[in-house]
């Protein structure tokens, strides 16, 4: 059966020497689990024979996904993340990929209102889900509050992970707008500034968690 | 008093923080271009081993894969000393075999499984001292010492200053191998079109990109366009031609179509340049009133398979022979090849391994004195007068007693014993480091340089080689030339890292670009200047020394009316201002970062952890260009400081040569909970050579926070540490031992 085949990429690979185990290659054999499970669940169309998978593992599927307000029907394979979405198939290069392994945050964005890593949602679980990215936060030149805000602190250095360390803020304030301190540091923890310019940042969420 | 400046010394957001905050910026790992073919490396399994043979036939067959490259295919460009493009002996576990381009990442990583490697496995050695056994097996030919003996440095008779001593004290330090872990990966897109080269690289070297990959290539330096307008961090590693771009390239030229390559990050931890692990051996001479009287010194750089710099240990040896004012040195430098991932700069180069095991020796030996550890500093730092005893070369400022000075009475240093009796489990403690060492060096040969364009409206263009890697070097750019020229700040754009813009000012690394950056910008402007103000004297029918620029507008002395400058700039005889500032360095002139960091910090001594409550980092910067940029600097170098102080370790199995924490979730850095207290003062000692009297703040603000925290845990629990990082195991192994 394929579905067997699918399982072993882990141990093929190191036989073959190569360094790594990829989150992606075991997402590849658990793929066909984590996507049947979600599929279910899911409107997807069954998979056409004729459609013949170029990496072993890999289905394709379509999923109903509001990005930004706009509704995107997108066929997506099995293992791709909702990163790989973003960035690859839309051009939503805002939200960026640092780690690939929800260690760092440089993904986040919002989906239905919660902050989460876009590296390690599949993109099919992104079915029938809202997400919002740094794109659709300003409006033109008139720039969202928390984006004026990390402007005029400095809050930013080589600005990679700034975009979502804006979000992590947005998804935050939006909950809890008069948010603490404590609260403000627990809520970015998972958002890793490599320039670390966490003390800017810091005081960027906070003036604008004392003025709500 | 006020500022003779109109710009210079005013906070300014970061020109490029709207593209930045919004998402818009383009960094080079988000571009793409149509028919791009994606690159994978096949890595090394073996942390030594000689390829016996190589079969690419299976993955040249896979649907979707358009080249397998491996050594036989590789021009003998080298892009270190020791780094083959794709090697035939695997000297390290991630060392770089063959490279697959496909039409899509997934089916290059298929493809890398279909490659059949006959590895002829080697003995290997990942230590050092043991790499120099003669024993050891040999990772080159001429052995693993680089240079084939050890470099020596001496001054007075070392000897002679220990018989003066009254205290001896010698110890041994060791510091890990450390990740620069920036945002973005090492990434490089290479578009070959037209008998042109473009590439989108993550560097903070463009005009070393392209002169490496137009030697490796063989084309001329104008046929490539390097390109790195965003670039998500560096810190050291991104300075030089890697081998990715030059893969990039290849694959471009040899397809035809795009080839872009990002390194994932367990491959970057092993791929790039890691800051080198070094074993310190310090003995220092002492007499009782704390007058050092010899400083003896050894280093063992462990420089990895491919060392970027064939001086590594010296780097290191730098500190303990250049900070103290010493008439009696004597050092040996081992900078030594191991079978572990290639090394190069991190926020300096050997710097933070030197400072941490100077500055903790130094706080011992004032607890053996019996002195405080400010005054036994401030007795032996090297005075303005001394200079650079290591380079032999004058200081062009010296804010070294000002930082100490500032930064004890900031932080109370005296009160720091009128602590409580400390009972609890949790212990306070109280600690102190200096650094002072050379960075941004101007070195005859290097370039420097820069471009300004006052267009008819009066606005300006400024060009700079520089890289903007995050430290806010567009900003500075613009700032300068504002000043410089009397525009208004909010006139001015600048373009940096552009090798078909800009001008070569050498690579944005060494603390360098506030300096070459900014003089090359400042000549540039005051070329411009002088253009603008020879028309305005035509026009106005004055003497042109008396004419000024304020804020973009022209005055004569002795009147308040003045001329707006776009009435002046449009009368341009070409149209256009085009000032160019370029400068034949002639002497070697290094700048000093002077500075004091104190730390207080609390020891849990049931857990082993560490909780930094306060840092106050007092940095000489000679002028401040930007305050708001400068201090957010120094804030970010504390804190990657404290990171090296207390969990930064990329970890190689002594067993298999293998990293086990490639990644960010076992690679520990701090993140924003960590975050303490930090007190920014900044002392300006107005540089003698520096644009403004500015001297560079990149790397100065990353090397005193682990000794200050090793002396402060220090003072707290009375358990001394010569080993980074000072883990909570570190910790508790440490109150353990001094139990027994």
């Amino acid at each position: 059966m394929e579905e067997e085949q699918d399982m072993s990429p882990v141990g093929e690979e190191r036989e073959s020497g190569k360094l790594r185990v990829s989150r992606r290659s075991f997402l590849k054999g658990m793929g066909v689990s984590t996507a049947a499970a979600a599929m279910s669940q899911a409107v997807v169309p069954p998979l056409e024979a004729e459609t013949a998978p170029l990496v072993k593992g890999v289905r394709e599927a379509t999923i109903v996904t509001e990005i930004n307000g706009r509704k995107y029907r997108l066929a997506v394979k099995s293992h791709w993340t909702l990163l790989d979405v973003l960035r690859r198939e839309l051009g939503l290069t805002g939200t960026k990929k640092t780690c690939d392994r929800s260690s760092c945050g440089a993904c986040t964005v919002i989906m239905d209102g919660k902050a989460i890593y876009a590296c390690s949602l599949l993109a099919i679980e992104a079915d029938q889900h809202k997400i919002t990215t740094i794109e659709a936060l300003s409006d033109g030149e008139n720039l969202h509050p928390i984006q004026a805000a990390f402007i005029r602190e400095d809050a930013l250095q080589c600005g990679f992970c700034t975009p979502a360390m804006i979000m992590s803020t947005k998804a935050l304030l939006d909950s809890n707008p008069r948010a603490s301190l404590t609260e403000i540091k627990e809520a970015l923890s998972g958002n890793i500034c490599r320039c670390a310019a966490y003390p800017k940042i810091t005081k960027a969420v906070l003036s604008l968690a004392q003025k709500a | 008093m006020i500022s003779e400046f109109r710009v210079v010394g005013k906070p300014q957001p970061k020109l490029d923080a709207i593209e930045k905050v919004t998402g818009r910026a383009k960094y080079s790992s988000d571009y793409v271009l149509p028919g791009m073919l994606h690159l994978k490396i096949l890595r090394s399994p073996y942390p030594h081993a000689r390829i016996v043979g190589i079969d690419t036939s299976a993955a040249l067959a896979l649907p979707g894969v358009k080249a397998v490259l491996t050594h036989k295919d590789m021009p003998a460009y080298r892009p270190n000393p020791w780094m083959p493009l794709l090697t035939d002996v695997a000297r390290f576990v991630g060392d770089d075999i063959a490279v697959v381009a496909a039409v899509d990442e997934d089916t290059a990583i298929e493809a890398l499984g279909l490659i059949k490697v006959n590895y002829q496995v080697l003995p290997f050695v990942l230590d050092p001292e043991e790499a120099l056994k003669p024993s050891a097996p040999k990772l080159f030919p001429e052995g693993n010492l680089i240079g084939g003996a050890p470099t020596v440095v001496s001054r007075g008779d070392v000897e002679k200053g220990f018989a003066e001593a009254d205290i001896i004290y010698e110890a041994r330090y060791k510091t890990p191998t450390v990740n620069q872990a920036p945002a973005e990966s090492r990434v490089s897109l290479a578009k070959w079109e037209g008998g042109r080269l473009t590439i989108w690289d993550s560097t903070q070297g463009p005009f070393e990109v392209q002169k490496g990959v137009a030697k490796a290539l063989h084309i001329p330096m104008s046929k490539v366009h390097v390109i790195c307008e965003f670039m998500g961090g560096g810190f050291g590693d991104k300075g030089y031609p890697g081998r990715h771009q030059i893969l990039a390239a290849l694959i471009a030229r040899q397809t035809g179509r795009p080839a872009r390559i990002e390194l994932d990050r367990d491959e970057y931890y092993v791929a790039g340049l890691r800051r080198y692990a070094a074993v310190i051996d310090l003995k220092y001479g002492v007499k009782k009133d704390g007058t050092l009287t010899a400083i003896q010194t050894k280093v063992f750089a462990n420089s990895g398979a491919y060392a970027q710099f064939a001086a590594a240990a010296l780097g290191v040896m730098q500190v303990p022979m250049s900070v103290y004012r010493c008439a009696n040195m004597q050092g040996e430098a081992y900078t030594v090849s191991t079978n572990t991932p290639a090394t190069g700069p991190f926020r300096c180069v050997g710097h933070p391994q030197g400072t941490f095991a100077q500055e903790v020796h130094m706080d011992i030996i004032a607890q053996k004195l019996g002195m405080d550890p400010v005054e036994l500093r401030l007795k032996n730092y090297a005075r303005l007068e001394d200079g650079d005893q290591f380079r032999k070369i004058p200081f062009t400022s010296n804010g070294m007693e000002e930082c100490i000075l500032r930064g004890a009475e900031a932080f109370k240093w005296k009160d720091r014993m009128k602590v409580a009796s400390q009972t609890g489990p949790v212990k306070r403690g109280f600690g102190v480091a200096v650094h002072a060492c050379s960075h941004g060096g101007m070195m005859p040969g290097m370039p420097l340089s820069g471009m300004v364009k006052v267009n008819s409206d009066g606005t300006v263009n400024v060009f700079s080689g520089a890289t903007e890697l995050g430290a806010g070097q567009k900003t500075t750019m613009g700032m300068i030339a504002a000043e410089e020229l009397g525009v208004l700040f909010s006139s001015v754009s600048v373009t940096t890292a552009d090798t078909d813009m800009t001008t070569d000012t050498g690579a944005t690394s060494g603390s360098r670009q506030t300096i070459t950056g900014g003089t090359g910008v400042k000549m540039a402007a005051a070329d411009a200047k002088n253009q603008l103000l020879d028309i305005a004297a035509v026009e106005l029918k004055v003497d042109k020394k008396d004419l000024s620029i304020r804020d973009s507008v022209v005055y004569v002395a002795g009147s308040d009316k003045g001329t707006p400058l776009d009435q002046i700039a449009a009368k341009a005889p070409g149209g256009v201002i085009f000032g160019r500032g370029v400068m034949k360095i002639p002497t070697n002139v290094f700048f000093h970062g002077f500075a004091a960091q104190f730390a207080e910090v609390e020891v849990d001594t049931r857990n082993g952890h560490v909780k930094v409550l306060k840092i106050v980092a007092a940095h000489d910067l000679g002028r401040v260009i930007n305050p708001l940029g400068a201090e957010n600097q120094i804030e970010g170098g504390v804190i990657q400081g404290m990171g090296f102080g207390v969990s930064e370790d990329q970890i190689i199995d002594k067993a298999s040569g293998v990293c086990v924490n490639p990644n960010h979730l076992n690679y520990k850095m701090l993140t924003i909970k960590d975050v303490p207290e930090i007190q920014t003062i900044m002392v300006e000692s107005v540089d003698a050579v520096g644009p403004y009297g500015a001297k560079g703040i990149g790397e100065p603000p990353y090397s005193p926070p682990a000794p200050a925290i090793a002396n402060a845990i220090s003072n707290a629990i009375g358990v001394r540490f010569s080993e980074l990082p000072i883990t909570n195991r570190a910790i508790l192994m440490g109150l353990k031992a001094a139990k027994a």
